[in-house]
């Protein structure tokens, strides 16, 4: 089993560890039907096509989920409390997608440890396609009422 | 072009649905999908909570905003996980809206506020969804 992160061993400026992955077209449509998304654009290219995009395209919320995914296995343990989102481009399967991340901010609050996280998705050619941003609770350990971050 | 707004619609509710209770099939399938790992054994992954939208998607009067829609962005904000057994409940609320120019002209942004709870009435997200009109 993975072990839990500790909040004193992440520091501001820590890089999550990338995720490279390419989507298949199958692996977004089966994302879509998953997630109640049943909408052509999501599924087929032809209907995507059809709706005068170039092709078919990963729903934004799967773009959210590979952000969470990321946070999931970078930083084991933690509890996520935000995510956010801005799709700045279509993402479409078939495309090698880097999704990365840095540790932005640390608090120690009366919510608990709390790390704030900047995140992207981004091509292999470095284009931003969404960016983001989470925070995320390091769970175990209980806030001491001060802050320290960027 | 000007986009029409009437601002009159914020706080609007436009959806309120009620969710059959969630099954550990369908947190399998979301798990599997999206590569998301579950946090703990009949819990569902954070971003299930996406996949619990309501009815209907938009206010019905808002074909006034603009030719072209996009998803802009969202961000959830989550409350208590959810679980096998769990019934939901998704209210959406018109949050706000407002326009801003820039150098392609005129866009109108529409934020969709979804607040999802369970049988306990504890809040599990809280979800603003943007989109954009031009």
């Amino acid at each position: 089993m993975t072990q839990a992160v500790r909040f004193e061993d992440v520091d501001v400026g820590h890089e999550l560890p990338a995720l490279r992955l390419t989507l298949s077209s199958a692996a977004v449509r089966d994302y879509a039907l998953a997630a109640r998304m049943p909408a052509g654009r999501f599924t087929s290219e032809e209907a995507a096509r059809a709706e005068g995009l170039p092709g078919q395209i990963v729903p934004g919320n799967m773009s959210l989920a590979l952000f969470a995914r990321l946070l999931a296995t970078a930083l084991p343990g933690t509890t996520l409390q935000r995510l956010s989102a801005t799709f700045r481009a279509l993402v479409h399967p078939g495309r090698a997608l880097v999704v990365h991340g840095v540790v932005t901010e640390k608090h120690c609050t009366d919510r608990g440890d709390l790390l704030e996280c900047d995140l992207v998705i981004e091509s292999a050619d470095g284009d931003r396609w969404v960016t983001g941003t989470a925070t995320v609770q390091v769970s175990g350990v209980r806030g001491r009422g001060s802050a320290t971050g960027t | 072009m000007t986009l029409e707004f009437d601002r009159s619609i914020i706080g609007t509710e436009f959806d309120r649905t009620a969710f059959a209770p969630i099954s550990a099939e369908e947190i399998r399938v979301y798990a599997s999908a999206s590569g998301e790992p579950c946090p703990a054994p009949d819990v569902a992954p954070p971003t299930f909570v996406l996949r619990q939208r309501g009815d209907r998607f938009m206010p019905a009067n808002i074909a006034k905003l603009g030719r072209v829609g996009f998803d802009a962005g969202k961000d959830i904000e989550f409350g208590v996980p959810v679980r096998v057994g769990d019934v939901l409940t998704a209210v959406s609320t018109v949050h706000d809206i407002y326009e801003k120019t820039g150098r392609s002209g005129s866009m109108g942004f529409l934020i969709l506020r979804t607040v999802l709870t369970n049988q306990h009435g504890e809040q599990v997200a809280l979800i603003d969804q943007k989109m954009m009109f031009r």
